[in-house]
């Protein structure tokens, strides 16, 4: 009996929206220290994660990753149905180096990691799962990026296609991989082969499911970007939840999601609406618990081995890309940074990762503490990289012009004057 | 020194398109122009393709022509070169006068040296700039005969506007206006007409003069609806927006050229200086009205409905139309302006349909790639022909 029964007792249970609340604003001050240094707000983001970290340690409040596991997927939904809404098969189809190039950059990451991890001694089942993780581009940091920078151009749209493309392939590899898990966990054969198909085509069923009832939805009500934008929303979520509830896969149904959105023959019947604002809420709260849950400490297991992961990666998407981007007629320097941009690891390949060890406790330490520690580098390295790739293409907003407006230019005389234009 | 004019050979004729490259994704516009004309510089395309103000636009020139129904087939077979190249980029292009929903702050100014200059000068009017219009040129043999038709054709401008019009919105709204591009042209110094010069010894005494003043340094700097294009030999119409479709654009062309024909035939004597009293107002009734235009008529001191005066002029250049080959196309302008229907009305009645501007510009992209359907391959063609 206390004193006080209004009061409430001790010790006090932290609450999700104060949580969610808190971890918004210290995100979001992170990210503008960032932007002063002229680095992509991302990286402010995961550093106020790196410093949540100890201090939800010593509040006992846990692994941050799992208490505010329903923050992250939901952030990741949003990001993973906006990009799946950039996928256009259409393109792929009119411009084939497209997606050979998609093709290319994800077997190169693929062989070469795998190439790289088995000669260092890991088991090639292992292997092979990380180097099916290291395939993904992260698609939150590049859609940040791109947002952030306000880019526009050839080399941000392909770049968010070939994100989708490899984040694509990545889980299906993953998820064919888990039938030889489950063999080698000797399990009998139908889990082998039931498991991986039941992820597979359900997490597709939710997607596409989702997609049709958005349309049939659409038509019913009046054609207005805040209720469109309202309607997404909602479907977003629920997909999110159905993909939980069904022990599905959160990235194939949203991934999926959106691509069925963006490549219906009826599409036009939902408006394209901007998640905008709304959606940069989830995405702050996913990078900086994305942050609090990499532990630096995996370094010290992992060693060179994560800079060799993360070094023949990086080596591969160069590879992948130079090999055919230059065939569909884009410049040198469009390809670099194309290639640039196709570095960031992060939640996707994380949680990818937590996927793998939740099925395959003998993933092992060692070889988790490398792909951990391998995002970080990416998770720090990356941002930079893209936004370096959609400056160095031309295709980031210029800053707006410093100093004064020139003055009086009419006065000068003809030397002045408007050069040969046909407009008006 | 004055100007020299090039003679050209009369009633020759060609055009200049400014077209829209608009994203697929919410058929805004993009900065796609640069890869696109990267990449249409391999293509073979009959007419030249060039950079405009904005990153957002490109202009087709087309060759010079006798006929409409050869600017045509010209026009049909540079569309299809820039769709399929603008496909590999997933780009859209189309046609029309305005965006209606872009934000003119998200333009950026193509990098070369004359349009950073324009930019430098002008400011905001810069990347407010972006609308697209389409220039007719028409040749004459002499300067004498480009201000004399550059004079009689003013009276005209308000055919052009109606015909023409297809940018009704602007900045996501329905502005009540057929035609809104023309507003960001006013906004320019010498912007208007040009003024009340005899001929070319006259015009150069003007251009002298205002050369003297240090405001202009070529014709260039003149923005006026009609101008003399003495290095071409030619008078440009610029009042035009963009049509949604080639066909229209050529037809436009044509009616230019049959009525140059006739102005230029039948000589008129009565001075300019009347019709440029009531330039303006007939100006701003043709873009706010369209057909419905009442058009103040100095000589006889009445008004007369755009659409009736359109007609009249129909009737009376049919002749000279059979002879130039263009009785089809003055057909079918006559037929809009009977309907009362452009393209303007199109897209309100898209957006009746639609409820969203965005799908609006996925159906006009849609009309400027299918509006003819694509000319047929060479050997398709041919086979066809054999099958006749």
């Amino acid at each position: 009996m206390t004193v006080f029964p209004f009061l409430p007792t001790l010790p006090l249970t932290l609450s999700y929206p104060l949580l969610f609340g808190a971890l918004l604003v210290a995100g979001m001050l992170g990210g503008e220290v960032a932007r002063q240094l002229r680095l992509p707000r991302v990286i402010g983001y995961v550093l106020v994660g790196f410093a949540v970290a100890p201090v939800a340690a010593a509040m006992q409040i846990g692994p941050l990753f799992e208490e505010a596991r329903i923050f992250f997927d939901i952030g990741l939904g949003l990001v993973l149905f906006d990009l799946g809404r950039r996928m256009d098969l259409s393109w792929l189809k009119r411009d084939w180096t497209l997606a050979a190039t998609g093709f290319a950059e994800s077997l190169f990451a693929f062989g070469l990691v795998f190439a790289a991890l088995t000669w260092m001694g890991f088991a090639p089942l292992m292997a092979g799962l990380a180097a099916a993780i290291a395939m993904a581009t992260s698609p939150a940091v590049v859609l940040l990026v791109a947002q952030d920078a306000r880019a526009d151009g050839q080399v941000t749209d392909r770049a968010l296609t070939l994100v989708a493309l490899n984040s694509l392939l990545a889980s299906v590899v993953v998820t064919m991989l888990t039938a030889p898990v489950h063999y080698e966990l000797r399990l009998d054969l139908d889990t082998a082969v039931l498991h991986p198909l039941y992820l597979f085509a359900g997490s597709m069923a939710i997607g596409g499911a989702m997609a049709w009832l958005a349309r049939v939805l659409a038509r019913r009500v009046e054609r207005n970007p805040e209720l469109h934008f309202t309607l997404v929303a909602g479907l977003v979520l629920a997909a999110v939840g159905l993909a939980q509830m069904g022990k599905l896969s959160v990235i194939l149904a949203l991934l999926a999601l959106g691509i069925f959105v963006r490549n219906d023959p009826d599409r036009h019947v939902l408006v394209n609406v901007e998640l905008g604002r709304a959606s940069r809420l989830f995405y702050v709260v996913l990078f900086v618990i994305t942050g609090a849950s990499l532990p630096l400490s995996a370094f010290e297991t992992a060693g060179w081995a994560a800079l060799v992961f993360a070094g023949a990666r990086a080596a591969a998407k160069f590879l992948g890309v130079i090999a055919i981007a230059p065939m569909g007629g884009m410049k040198w320097r469009q390809n670099a940074a194309l290639a640039a941009t196709l570095l960031p690891m992060s939640s996707l390949a994380l949680l990818l990762l937590h996927d793998v060890v939740r099925i395959y406790p003998e993933f092992g330490q060692k070889l988790a503490a490398v792909v951990v520690a391998g995002i970080i580098v990416m998770e720090l390295a990356g941002p930079v990289a893209t936004q370096w790739g959609l400056r160095f293409a031309g295709e980031a907003a210029p800053p707006p012009a410093p100093g004064p407006a020139p003055k009086g230019q009419a006065a000068k005389g003809p030397a002045a004057k408007p050069a040969e234009t046909s407009k008006p | 020194m004055p100007l020299e004019f090039k003679p050209s050979e009369p009633l020759t004729f060609g055009v200049e398109l400014e077209l829209m490259v608009l994203n697929t994704r919410d058929y805004n516009l993009s900065r796609g122009a640069p890869d696109l004309l990267a990449r249409l510089e391999k293509a073979k395309l009959p007419s030249e393709v060039k950079p405009e103000i904005t990153e957002s636009m490109i202009e087709v020139n087309s060759t010079v022509h006798t006929r409409y129904d050869r600017l045509q087939e010209e026009l049909e077979r540079t569309r299809d070169g820039i769709v399929d190249a603008a496909g590999k980029l997933n780009l859209a292009v189309a046609g029309g006068g305005s965006h209606p929903f872009h934000k003119w702050n998200e333009r950026r100014i193509f990098a070369t040296e004359r349009f950073l200059q324009v930019s430098a000068l002008y400011g905001y009017l810069a990347k407010q700039f972006t609308v697209f219009g389409q220039h007719i040129h028409i040749g004459v043999a002499n300067g004498d005969d480009a201000v004399y038709l550059t004079h009689q054709m003013a009276r005209y401008i308000p055919h052009f506007i109606a015909l023409s019009a297809s940018s009704p919105f602007y900045q996501g709204e329905d502005t009540s206006f057929e035609t809104s591009r023309l507003h960001a042209v006013s906004a320019f110094p010498l912007a208007g007409h040009m003024p009340e010069v005899d001929n070319w010894d006259d015009f150069n005494r003007y251009f002298d003069e205002m050369s003297s003043y240090g405001i202009v340094a070529s014709m260039k700097d003149f923005y006026w609806d009609i101008r003399p294009k003495p290095e071409f030999g030619t008078i440009e119409i610029r009042i035009g927006d963009t049509p949604l479709t080639v066909t229209g654009a050529a037809q436009l062309a044509a009616y230019a050229q049959c009525l140059a024909a006739e102005l230029l035939a039948n000589r008129r004597t009565e001075p300019a200086a009347r019709q440029y009293l009531v330039y303006g107002y007939n100006r701003f009734q043709a873009c706010r009205f369209g057909f419905g235009a009442m058009l103040a008529d100095p000589g006889a001191h009445t008004h007369v409905r755009l659409r009736d005066d359109i007609l009249a002029t129909l009737d009376r250049i049919r002749g000279i139309g059979e002879e130039m080959g263009a009785a089809e196309a003055l057909r079918s302008i006559g037929d809009q302006a009977d309907r009362e229907s452009n393209d303007s009305s199109w897209l309100r009645e898209r957006f009746q349909e639609a409820g969203d501007l965005s799908d609006v510009v996925r159906l006009q992209a849609r009309r400027w790639r299918e509006d003819p359907p694509r000319v047929k391959t060479e050997p398709e063609a041919a086979r066809l022909r054999a099958a006749k």
